[in-house]
């Protein structure tokens, strides 16, 4: 069944956040796999989410988790072959689920063939695939991101004597696009995935591709260059796929990387994430409203991509050291939730499992401007572990019931390729699918309740947002209108029942329709709107001339 | 509830929006807006500099400005509307106004900040007057750290006063108080002061807000009644104070607001200063006396002298109802003496305050007569304090006070004997 034409869909999308390797395992090695993907998507269509988003599942030495790719064109062994790929691609659409892929365009593995020829020696003509040096002082306007583990940019190579440019890993060296050969070799590599089936790329670490002397290596105009020419043979080849651009800037400095509607369709809105975890901690809509004024208009075929928690660590880079401080006080109490500069917690432990702050954080992420993400697991309130090295704690396997390896693996729970959460509060008997499903009122019970609500309208994908400023700092109120639709939503973000006066004169007239269980509220008039709400609490209603 | 009444509707929905507080400034406002501008900013910076996580908003209860004082403090706000540039804030900072009638009383309008501090349950608040030219942003922290970091239920200020700035409070208040508590608190009118919201609790429905004591000197009062109740007190070094250029009430006026509440709580904490009971120990942050070198003094004294000498002739008849015949006798040779000669000395004023606060508790006449009647009394005090001081070194000055404050401990048991006498006519 082909999916539907649909140039936009990516605007409409929910997408769902998953390592191939946590979802399901069939054949019982303990590592999840593309047939136990496949074999979960009935649970996922069921859910509510119109599209995949996969994290690498490249053959890879798996020293930061698959981004050290070492392979662009196949599977990773313990993840299957491409024909399971193929089979999995068949079985989504089939369902009318979209699939997006990881494409780690900045550096490869060091074990990756190109690398190994490059560094072979001086003379190699994949040399110049990779940013060599005999000095290690260049681009020293370059921030170091991985301060925990690396001192420099720059690492030595003992086979060829130079240095080679890594901005991540010192095992993921940094590829040179500079060489036209590379920019080539990479779209072939898309063109290999996109020919398969997939539906877009989420593409990791974009601001990096160039170095330059004198900048800080980041958003350079020849990254852009890059961007333009993929995005133009993507257009011209596979009408209808998306790129999602990965990078942890500051809203202005993003807007460069949606050009004219010329470069990516999507890009991941981080400095909205952690204000949104610090409005409700300090119970204060300040500091969402005042990222989104900060936000600006892009072009109407692109789209935020909002998210509350992923695979990575709840990134601290986008926000002041003000900010960082309280937040690391309030959300990372014990130093080992703490890394690089982030906080490597699930959205449940976060918020130390209140239900009514999960609830109320997930209606803002399906409510505000842009395509959310789910990760996985986070709609049924899995927890994590802090003492599992790097971001691992944020990896475990999905919890699908009370049995045996959690119903993730029939293997020997020594063979997992990760512990299982075990612990009273967040451990598999605790917190799984299985038991989800036969409670109406369970998270997931309402997680699907509240995508059907979302995917009722495209209103919440679509829509512009005019926020309403009530006295009450503590509540957070927006209309959404797109054509001739209007919605009002109304957020509590604070621990106590709060009393809002809104004014909502020019839409005198409308009744609201409370859009969960459509009863209808007093009809507007000239007067403030008053409306009381629980702790947490959020109403979205539509509005109606009747 | 006291404050059901004294909360008008339009500030109750400001303190709806504001909703709970950990700190809370009140300011108390009557056509200032020549200087509350400054304030608020210094006020909102010292917030945000020493509380940048807490939830604190500014309160201004208004006597009916005209001048657009309201407006400018409202403007002082950090929304998500109206952004600063100059500083960043986690939070949002309410600043609102409201205005409580047309009659400016500095007890009401205190009163309204009590009981929305008690309603926010803000764990501190800091009352600061509109007219202290020289506040700093420090002062937040002065005042409101040891309140909500370390648990005190009152902090007094100590300023830096020039020489003879405040005779009123250094002669009267100051020692009197100490004679009465046995603590020093070195400004019982405090302009600037923080509470806990304990003591905000126990203020907010507290019979003084219906009296003269509370309407015209709620700041002595308050102070007492937090020595009365045995409440941790702290004081805090603030340094010079200031005065915007405002017009200052003339004595009459200021007695009603210092000495008639000093008695009337005195009336009404009965108990509590007869025989005090054992209370922590009085915390002082920085000097606990400091004088400025600078303030010759610009007092005439030839007028004090005169008013003295002729205020004690003309109300001989009102005197004689009010004071013993030993000490109207003294006053009266006292009045007699020219002015190179003339002296009031402590043991005589501190007996003469003592026997004003008797007759205004069994009112023998008039209890504002009563105050009146001091005015030429404490015109004699005053002349003969200058005078002694003149050339006084800041230290001697201290001495002096401090000699003073003896006195009136001294005559304590007298002051006790005043009060136990059964009502004459009785």
């Amino acid at each position: 069944m082909a999916l539907p034409k649909v140039p936009l869909w990516y605007k409409d999308a929910v997408i769902y956040q998953v390592h191939v390797r946590a979802m399901y395992d069939s054949n019982g090695d303990g590592i999840g796999d593309f047939r136990g993907l496949a074999e979960k998507l009935d649970y996922l269509q069921e859910l509510g989410i119109s599209a995949i988003w996969l994290m690498p599942f490249f053959p890879s030495p798996l020293r930061d988790d698959g981004y050290d790719i070492s392979d662009y064109r196949s599977v990773h062994p313990s993840y299957g072959t491409l024909e399971d790929v193929q089979l999995f691609l068949r079985a989504a659409r089939d369902r009318g689920i979209r699939v997006v892929i990881e494409m780690v365009l900045n550096h490869t593995s060091d074990q990756h063939p190109w690398f190994q020829e490059s560094r072979s020696s001086l003379n190699n003509p994949r040399r110049d695939w990779y940013v060599w040096s005999d000095s290690d002082t260049r681009y020293r306007g370059a921030r170091i991101i991985f301060l925990d583990t690396e001192m420099s940019n720059w690492a030595w190579d003992p086979i060829s004597k130079q240095y080679y440019w890594h901005r991540f890993f010192s095992h993921q060296p940094d590829l040179n696009y500079d060489n036209p050969a590379v920019r080539e070799e990479m779209w072939n590599v898309m063109k290999f995935w996109l020919e398969m089936g997939v539906d877009g790329f989420r593409l990791d670490a974009v601001p990096y591709l160039f170095e330059r002397e004198g900048t800080n290596c980041e958003n350079l105009p020849e990254t852009h260059g890059v961007i333009k020419e993929l995005r133009r043979r993507l257009d011209e080849n596979f009408p209808g796929r998306m790129l999602l651009a990965e990078a942890n800037q500051w809203p202005a400095d993003l807007l460069p990387y949606f050009g004219e509607g010329d470069e990516f369709h999507m890009a991941f809105h981080f400095p909205l994430m952690p204000r949104m975890f610090m409005g409700l901690k300090l119970e204060d809509r300040k500091p969402i409203t005042e990222i989104l004024q900060q936000t600006p208009k892009i072009p109407d075929t692109c789209q935020w991509c909002l998210f509350l928690r992923n695979h990575d660590e709840l990134t601290l880079e986008m926000v002041t050291d003000m900010e960082r401080d309280y937040m690391y006080d309030v959300y990372a109490h014990e130093k080992a939730m703490r890394l690089n500069l982030g906080i490597r917690r699930r959205l449940a432990p976060l918020l130390d499992n209140d239900r009514r702050r999960i609830e109320l954080m997930n209606g803002l992420l399906m409510s505000l401007p842009g395509t959310p993400v789910i990760y996985y697991g986070d709609e049924i309130g899995m927890g994590d572990n802090i003492f599992l090295g790097d971001r691992h704690g944020v990896r475990t396997p999905m919890q699908w019931d009370g049995g045996w390896n959690a119903g993730f693996s029939s293997s020997d729970p020594e063979s997992l390729y990760s512990a299982l959460i075990m612990n009273p509060i967040y451990g598999y008997q605790s917190v799984n699918v299985a038991s989800q499903r036969r409670l109406q009122h369970s998270l997931l019970s309402w997680m699907r309740r509240l995508l059907q609500v979302r995917k009722s309208t495209p209103i919440f994908g679509r829509g512009n947002i005019e926020f309403l400023y009530p006295d009450n700092h503590r509540v957070l109120a927006f209309v959404r209108q797109f054509g001739e639709e209007t919605i009002l939503a109304v957020n509590n973000l604070s621990a106590s029942a709060q009393a809002v006066e809104l004014d909502l004169r020019r839409f005198k007239g409308n009744i609201l329709v409370e859009m969960f269980g459509r009863n209808i509220f007093p009809r507007i008039g000239e007067l403030p709107y008053l409306l009381t709400l629980g702790p947490y609490q959020f109403y979205w209603f539509r509005l109606r001339r009747i | 509830m006291a404050e059901d009444n004294i909360l008008s509707d339009d500030l109750l929905r400001q303190l709806i929006s504001v909703g709970e507080v950990d700190i809370l400034v009140g300011l108390h406002t009557h056509n200032h807006a020549k200087t509350i501008g400054h304030m608020v900013q210094v006020i909102r910076e010292g917030l945000l500099k020493y509380f940048p996580r807490e939830r604190v908003a500014v309160l201004n209860a208004d006597g009916g400005s005209v001048d657009g004082t309201p407006e400018l403090v409202r403007a002082a706000s950090i929304t998500d509307l109206r952004r600063e540039n100059s500083f960043y804030t986690l939070r949002t900072l309410h600043c609102i106004s409201s205005q409580y009638g047309t009659n400016v009383s500095n007890g009401t309008a205190m009163h309204i900040i009590v009981a929305a501090a008690d309603l926010l349950r803000a764990r501190a608040c800091a009352m600061i007057a509109p007219e202290s030219s020289e506040i700093r942003p420090d002062w937040m922290d002065q005042l409101l750290g040891p309140v909500y970091r370390d648990n005190a239920d009152f902090v007094a200020p100590v300023y830096r006063r020039q020489r003879f700035e405040g005779i009123l409070v250094t002669n009267l208040l100051y020692p009197m108080t100490r004679a009465l508590y046995g603590k020093s608190i070195r400004e019982p009118r405090p302009g600037e002061f923080a509470f806990s919201d304990r003591l905000a609790s126990r203020l907010v429905g507290h019979p003084m807000w219906s009296q003269d004591a509370g309407r015209l000197g709620p700041e002595v009062c308050l102070t007492l009644e937090a020595l009365a109740e045995g409440h941790r007190i702290v004081q805090a070094f603030l340094g010079p104070k200031g005065q915007a250029e405002r017009p200052a009430p003339d004595l009459v006026a200021a007695l009603r607001q210092t000495v008639g509440p000093l008695f009337w709580s005195m009336e009404n904490a009965n108990g509590a200063w007869s025989s005090p009971a054992e209370a922590p120990t009085l915390l002082t942050i920085g000097p606990a006396f400091d004088v400025g070198t600078d303030g010759t003094a610009n007092i005439d004294l030839a007028r004090l002298h005169h008013l003295f000498c002729s205020g004690t002739k003309d109300l001989e008849s009102v005197l004689k109802s009010i004071v013993s015949a030993d000490t109207l006798s003294q006053l009266q040779y006292a009045a007699s003496l020219d002015q190179a000669h003339f002296h009031l000395s402590d043991e005589l004023w501190a007996k003469a305050v003592y026997e004003f606060a008797s007759a205004y508790r069994r009112s023998v006449i008039s209890r504002d007569h009563i105050i009146q009647a001091l005015a030429p009394l404490y015109r004699g005090r005053a002349h003969t304090f200058v005078t002694e001081n003149l050339n006084a070194a800041p230290d001697a000055l201290g001495e002096r006070i401090e000699a003073l404050c003896v006195t009136f401990e001294r005559f304590k048991p007298y002051l006790l004997e005043l009060w136990s006498a059964p009502e004459r006519g009785s």
